[in-house]
């Protein structure tokens, strides 16, 4: 070109590498990210890195190397509950599994009536504290229970009543992972195999089984690291059957054996972090399955088939529903099992062992402070490491760090807390024993999940809004505020739900970190079964419940009003 | 709407660039960018004039996009200067260039409405209400969705949703304007009716546009230059009417418009021979005797009618095989005595007149004026 000016001349290509210049946006940005770096690094890393200190320490501190691992081996009654654990977290494994497989089948492959009821009766058992159902099976089966009979003799204390109380509580985990898995098959992979005329057997084998494959290891790791990591369950009706969790609970709260207690813990952990690997390989091929031009299964009805799904679902709803009902039902009558009389008594918690109502008031306030907070953080992190241009290495580090907590047991977390925040010598220190500190735990215990939701909800949204909004000179933060977060609504309300519910619920992470002021609800449950107060326990753990729900329920009602509101764009 | 210079920009736009003329309004040198060991710009120079419209035109991967996004800041260079208006704008920003940008997914805020959507930048320019009122009615007068300013963009068609977001990236009257495969989500009709319609505004307003592409028939019509690029370099720039008649590069003539690409050896300078025929050339040529070369020529170039009264370039045809496309017949020819095919697009008035059907024999002409001639072995798709 003839251009008069010097500038004109073409640059060799490697003379001068560009480095642009960051938009005050950018910088604000990544400066947003370090600092959710930061907060994960103390709130999850480092209480991590205190309990594995703490089980490499020696009697007088320093390194001890195995020591403290070699003592475990060598202490009977500790890896007799290792194999209790074990045999426990099996057996309810294989229950579990097949149960909900066969109601996962019913709820997508067939034409059963009630579906949409069927799928929410599945979903109680999130609702409540695993404390519930060990309760009420105590009512049913224990030494004054309805149903005794039909345990021919057998005690449920012990194996067979932590099986069941397992069972019913991680059915929704696993239900929910193989009802993902059985409802992404390709419609055309079943007509193919039908023109060859394949057997349903055959289909079955060849077919729907490889399909849910990935789904089914996925969810086979999960409810085995629940099983093994709970001790709500054990603790209320495991009798002198001890497992690992329990020994976790006494080594720490109990005997103040803090090293034992860690190398427990990390006991505990082998289970969750190869779970959590095997879930994500289990996901990521999973999701391969499934090509975009895949066309939807939908079942056919079949009076025959539809009729057995409907039968069994019906027994399996009536299990979870009776469960719930027991613990119900003992909460308002005057005394189990002789005076059945309605009675509000063992609701005047205030005149009983455990916190009382202030307990509930606490955890409300916790749950509450969660959610606010959680909800916050996680969204704005997850834009964050969504959003943010460049800076690889940090945005693939706070990825990492918030999915950290998917692979600590909250058992594994709580004891971690306490390792950290127990030292003086810690600038957190004055958090111990507040209720901040069961917030930022319980929010660093059910952080993966939360930010998995949303940054699922972020990668729906177009890539380029960001660009858009530069090009038109606007701050980010606003595009943040007007677009991103309405859009995104109706995850953010979930994550808020998510949280909420279980912050309620929760017991195992919190359990070491509470004080008198801070009591909860979920461990006045605890304190009261421990006390032989089974009754407020049960009556406590309803409760509990029913403010779940009424939190489930008010989010199931807010986002349709918002989607039929606000959302009116959605729809074409 | 009286855009602001709109007389003056639309004499520009009538110009052909030239050096002669001001200073370019986009100057770019030295180019480079590299993810990794892959260079998907190399050394790219360009100059782009004040008022018109180029399109970057080629197939996926080409660095097409890559090229526009480096331009608007958004994907920095590696290396190399762009210059906008005069000023050096390299190490700057996305938000602190002068751009407007339209993308394939149009990027509209879903729940925003059409007004709010268009207003969304002028709300940052700390502006009256009034003058975002009357700016956005104006907006909306300019792409004719007057009537559609209060619904979400999802109720909008996708011709629609487009002139909502060239509206949006028009608001803040951006000396530059970026379109990334604007037209390639909309189905045949509404895309060229749109096509005519982002020319006739970008006319009116003397905006200095660049348009992606990888439709050459778009980039035909629409443009005053096309920058044809493959694997990360320029090929060609140039006007449609150069690109087609006169492509650079064998790339070029095989990806703008249909060629037929025969593979010959230079016998004189100005004579090649193909297996068992000899062509006249327009010219010599300065390759070295007996080199290998492509010999081109377009399907509707080959001659037919008149092809008896000639000798110079004629070849004797047998009809392989005739496509009716509507139009006319794609026909592929045999040419008898060598194993060369050829295409020729045949009027439905020839094929009737001359009576072509499959296996007939004829003459035909290759005329030496539209034969292009380059070496062989040069990359083409």
């Amino acid at each position: 070109m003839a251009s008069p000016r010097a500038l004109a001349a073409p640059l060799p290509a490697s003379a001068r590498p560009v480095r642009q210049a960051l938009a005050f946006d950018e910088r604000v940005m990544r400066a947003g990210l370090l600092l959710l770096l930061l907060y994960l690094a103390i709130t999850v890393v480092l209480p991590l890195w205190a309990l594995f200190a703490k089980a490499f320490e020696g009697p007088e501190g320093g390194f001890a190397g195995l020591a403290n691992f070699a003592a475990y081996a060598a202490t009977p009654a500790l890896t007799s509950s290792l194999r209790n654990a074990l045999v426990v977290a099996t057996l309810s494994t294989a229950i579990c599994i097949a149960l909900a497989f066969g109601y996962a089948y019913a709820l997508t492959r067939t034409c059963l009536p009630g579906k949409s009821l069927f799928a929410a009766v599945a979903t109680v058992p999130l609702l409540a504290p695993s404390l519930l159902p060990a309760i009420a099976l105590v009512y049913l089966f224990g030494n004054q229970g309805l149903a005794r009979w039909a345990l021919f003799g057998h005690s449920i204390y012990g194996p067979i009543g932590i099986v069941i109380g397992e069972v019913f509580w991680t059915f929704p985990h696993a239900l929910i992972i193989l009802t993902t898995a059985l409802s992404t098959a390709d419609a055309r992979l079943y007509e193919a195999a039908l023109a060859l005329k394949a057997s349903p057997a055959r289909i079955f084998f060849t077919v729907t089984l490889p399909a849910v494959r990935y789904g089914l290891i996925s969810a086979t790791f999960v409810v085995f690291t629940l099983v093994i990591t709970d001790f709500g369950v054990p603790k209320v009706i495991g009798g002198s059957y001890n497992v690992l969790a329990l020994d976790v609970y006494k080594h720490v709260v109990g005997q103040q054996n803090f090293r034992m207690g860690a190398v427990v813990g990390m006991i505990l952990l082998v289970p969750a972090v190869l779970s959590f690997v095997v879930d994500r390989f289990a996901q990521k091929r999973q999701a391969a399955l499934l090509s975009a031009r895949a066309v939807p299964y939908v079942p056919k009805p079949d009076p025959l088939v539809d009729g057995a799904a409907f039968v069994f679902c019906a027994l399996v709803a009536c299990a979870i529903l009776s469960i719930l009902g027991v613990a119900v039902f003992a909460s308002f009558v005057n005394f189990w099992p002789y005076d059945l009389s309605f009675s509000l008594k063992n609701y005047d918690f205030d005149n009983m062992d455990g916190g009382g109502w202030e307990s509930y008031r606490n955890s409300l306030e916790m749950a509450t402070l969660t959610a606010v907070f959680g909800t916050a953080l996680v969204f704005t992190g997850a834009w964050l490491v969504e959003k943010t241009r460049a800076f690889v290495w940090v945005r693939g580090l706070a990825h990492l760090a918030a999915l950290l907590p998917l692979a600590v047991p909250g058992l594994v977390m709580g004891i971690g807390y306490v390792f950290f925040f127990v030292e003086p010598s810690n600038p957190f220190h004055f958090l111990y024993g507040s209720m901040a500190i069961l917030v930022v735990c319980t929010i660093a215990h059910f952080y993966s999940v939360a930010h998995l939701a949303a940054v699922t909800a972020l990668k729906q949204l177009d890539p380029e809004f960001e660009a858009v909004s530069a090009s038109l000179k606007v701050p980010l933060y606003r595009t943040f505020l007007k677009v991103t977060v309405p859009v995104c609504l109706p995850a953010v309300l979930d994550i808020a739900a998510y949280f909420f519910v279980n912050a309620m619920t929760t017991v195992s992470a919190v359990v070491f970190l509470y004080s008198p002021r801070t009591q909860l609800a979920s461990i006045a449950v605890l304190n009261m079964d421990d006390a032989g107060d089974i009754a407020p326990a049960a009556a406590m753990a309803v409760l509990i419940f029913a403010t779940s729900a009424l939190v489930r329920g008010a989010y199931a009602l807010l986002v349709r009003r918002l989607l039929a509101r606000t959302q009116a764009w959605r729809s074409r | 709407m009286a855009a602001p210079g709109a007389p003056a920009a639309a004499a520009r736009a009538e110009q052909s660039p030239n050096t002669e003329r001001a200073e370019p309004y986009l100057r770019i040198r030295g180019l480079t960018k590299r993810f990794g060991a892959f260079t998907a710009l190399a050394d790219v120079d360009l100059d782009v004039w004040p008022g018109e419209l180029v399109t970057f035109l080629g197939p996926s991967g080409c660095g097409k996009t890559t090229l526009l996004r480096a331009i608007a800041g958004l994907d920095p260079q590696t290396a190399g200067t762009i210059e906008q208006a005069g000023r050096e704008i390299s190490r700057l920003p996305a938000s602190a260039r002068d751009f407007g940008i339209v993308f394939q997914s149009y990027a509209l805020f879903p729940n925003l409405t059409v007004r709010d959507n268009i207003a969304y930048g002028l709300f940052a320019t700390r502006r009256s209400k009034r003058e975002i009122e009357t700016r956005v009615a104006e907006l909306l007068e300019l792409v004719g969705l007057a009537d559609q300013a209060d619904k979400y963009p999802a109720q909008l068609s996708g011709g629609q949703q487009q002139r909502v977001a060239l509206a949006r990236a028009l608001a803040l009257r951006p000396g530059l304007l970026l379109l990334d495969e604007p037209l390639s989500a909309l189905d045949a009709r509404v895309r060229v009716r749109l096509r005519a319609e982002i020319r006739d505004l970008q006319r009116r307003l003397g905006l200095t546009t660049i348009l992606v592409t990888h439709d050459q028939e778009e980039a035909l019509t629409i443009s005053d230059r096309i920058v044809v690029m493959n694997r990360g370099r320029i090929e060609q720039v140039g006007t449609p009417e150069e690109v087609y008649a006169r492509p650079a590069t064998p790339f070029v003539a095989d990806f703008v418009g249909k060629m037929n690409f025969l593979e010959g050896r230079l016998a004189a300078p100005d004579r090649v021979a193909l297996a068992g025929a000899e062509l006249r050339l327009a010219a010599p040529v300065a390759l070295p005797p007996a080199s290998r070369v492509l010999l081109c020529i377009r399907p509707e170039e080959v001659v037919l009618r008149e092809a008896a009264r000639s000798t110079d370039n004629r070849l004797l045809a047998e009809v392989a095989a005739m496509d009716f496309v509507g139009s006319h017949y794609a026909t592929r020819l045999r040419i008898l005595g060598t194993e060369l095919a050829l295409f020729a697009e045949l009027s439905l008035n020839a094929v009737r007149d001359l009576g072509i059907r499959p296996g007939a024999r004829l003459p035909v002409r290759l005329p030496a004026e539209r034969l292009r001639l380059f070496p062989a072995g040069e990359p083409r798709r």
